[in-house]
């Protein structure tokens, strides 16, 4: 559906569903989830499927998920908003990429450009947001390089491996989007996705 | 019923669920739940959003009311997450000549009660938009630290405005008994309200058309 450099951002259908499962007991629901580790069996994987569905079918839902597929056609993960509020005009960002032998090679970076322009040029979104937790390393690298302002620091919010740490609140204002293809120049992607 | 200093805790229903109708279509519910969409709500939705809250397994509404049984709003604690003992807290006042008294502050900290010492909570988490002076002053006072502004975070009456964010941990909670007694709340001397009309049961079946 929108072809950036590295991977293309699809529907997230078949390929990546039939993943959940794997991906839900792997370390990337840890990092996902702030400091949960989840110990799911299939069937408790297709019944959290099922009322996904049935949220996005009932409205109740008023997310857009995509997924993030590698030019060789590997299904990598999710990237979406996963809560979007017309009326603010406001949506929340949310990204799980399930083998971790994708992380930091710019496989996220390259799909959160795809769907800032999304929520920007096609949703008309007004503000972007995204929480994280203090010690996920990747994703707030990945903020300061896309430009996201860190808004908030929720103390001791959330508990990993015993250890209590903050949550981070980032956001992206419309006006201080210059755009994707202004954002690879500036991080010399192409370069990059080319090298 | 949960007795507080000031206000009581009571349940949600009766004289409340009659006031409802009016207090959710005014603006200091919409100041007070900012996520919601500005928009009238009919019996109806006023009778679903009680429903709602007494079936949700990870929150509740509760109503609060002075010594003299005058209903003054609602408190609403939201999101349960047990893994990490976190909660939402939300105070609205209904009877607005008590916004801003020692009866609404014992509101909130009535609730911060409740999840604390009652509900072993690690941390609660609060939201005021920018303007709700009140609110934030509230906020406070209760012993919360500000801990961010999410900048232009949502619509309200043609502008994007701030929503303050608030935090108040377990270790840093007095206690109801000290907190109140640190604060020195003090009655209003707001006269109680006369009790509204009851309604007529009369059963119109098919559901009223406006106009
Ligand atoms: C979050 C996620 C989607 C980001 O995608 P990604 O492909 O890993 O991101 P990128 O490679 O574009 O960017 C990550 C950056 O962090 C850097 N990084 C990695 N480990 C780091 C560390 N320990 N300290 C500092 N920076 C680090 C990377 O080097 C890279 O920066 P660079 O491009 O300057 O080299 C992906 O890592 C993921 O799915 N993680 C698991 C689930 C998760 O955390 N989801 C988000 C929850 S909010």
């Amino acid at each position: 559906m929108f072809e950036g450099l590295l991977v293309d951002l699809v529907p997230y259908g078949k390929d990546f569903l039939d993943r959940e499962n794997e991906w839900a007991n792997a370390e990337a629901s840890f990092w996902g989830s702030g400091g949960d580790r989840r110990v799911v069996s299939r069937a408790q994987t297709q019944a959290r499927l099922q009322r996904w569905a049935e949220a996005l079918e009932s409205g109740h839902d008023t997310g857009v998920a995509f997924g993030i597929r590698a030019k060789d056609g590997t299904p990598l993960g999710f990237m979406g908003l996963t809560w979007v509020l017309p009326y603010h005009r406001l949506a929340m960002l949310g990204a799980k990429i399930g083998d971790p032998a994708y992380w930091s090679g710019g496989y996220g970076t390259d799909a959160l450009l795809l769907v800032i322009d999304y929520a920007f040029d096609w949703l008309d979104m007004h503000k972007l947001w995204l929480t994280t937790t203090g010690f996920n390393r990747r994703v707030m690298r990945q903020m300061e390089k896309v430009g996201f302002t860190l808004e908030s620091r929720a103390r001791r919010e959330t508990l990993a491996d015993g250890q209590w740490h903050d949550g981070l609140f980032y956001g992206l204002l419309r006006t201080e989007w210059p755009g994707r293809d202004a954002k690879i120049e500036q991080l010399g992607l192409r370069v990059r996705a080319e090298g | 019923m949960i007795e507080g200093k000031l206000v009581d805790l009571v349940p949600f229903e009766d004289d409340f669920a009659t006031y409802f109708e009016q207090w959710m279509n005014e603006e200091s519910w919409f100041r007070a739940r900012v996520w919601e969409r500005r928009e009238p709500h009919p019996e109806d939705a006023v009778k679903k959003f009680i429903e709602k809250m007494e079936k949700n397994e990870h929150g509740a509404l509760i109503g609060f009311q002075t010594k003299d049984g005058d209903p003054i709003g609602g408190v609403i604690w939201d999101h349960e997450w047990t893994r990490v003992r976190k909660v939402d807290a939300i105070l609205f006042v209904g009877d607005m000549r008590y916004e801003g008294t020692d009866e609404a502050l014992d509101g909130l900290l009535m609730l911060l009660r409740y999840v604390f010492e009652t509900r072993g909570v690690h941390r609660v988490d609060a939201a005021a938009l920018a303007f709700d002076e009140v609110r934030i002053e509230f906020y406070h006072r209760a012993g919360f630290s500000h801990e961010g502004t999410l900048r232009q975070h949502v619509r309200w009456d043609g502008d994007y405005v701030d929503l303050e964010l608030f935090g108040l941990l377990e270790d840093e909670w007095p206690g109801y008994e000290q907190i109140t007694a640190q604060l020195d709340l003090q009655p209003s001397g707001i006269e109680p309200k006369p009790k509204p009309e009851k309604k007529d049961e009369k059963k119109n079946g098919s559901g009223q058309q406006p106009g």
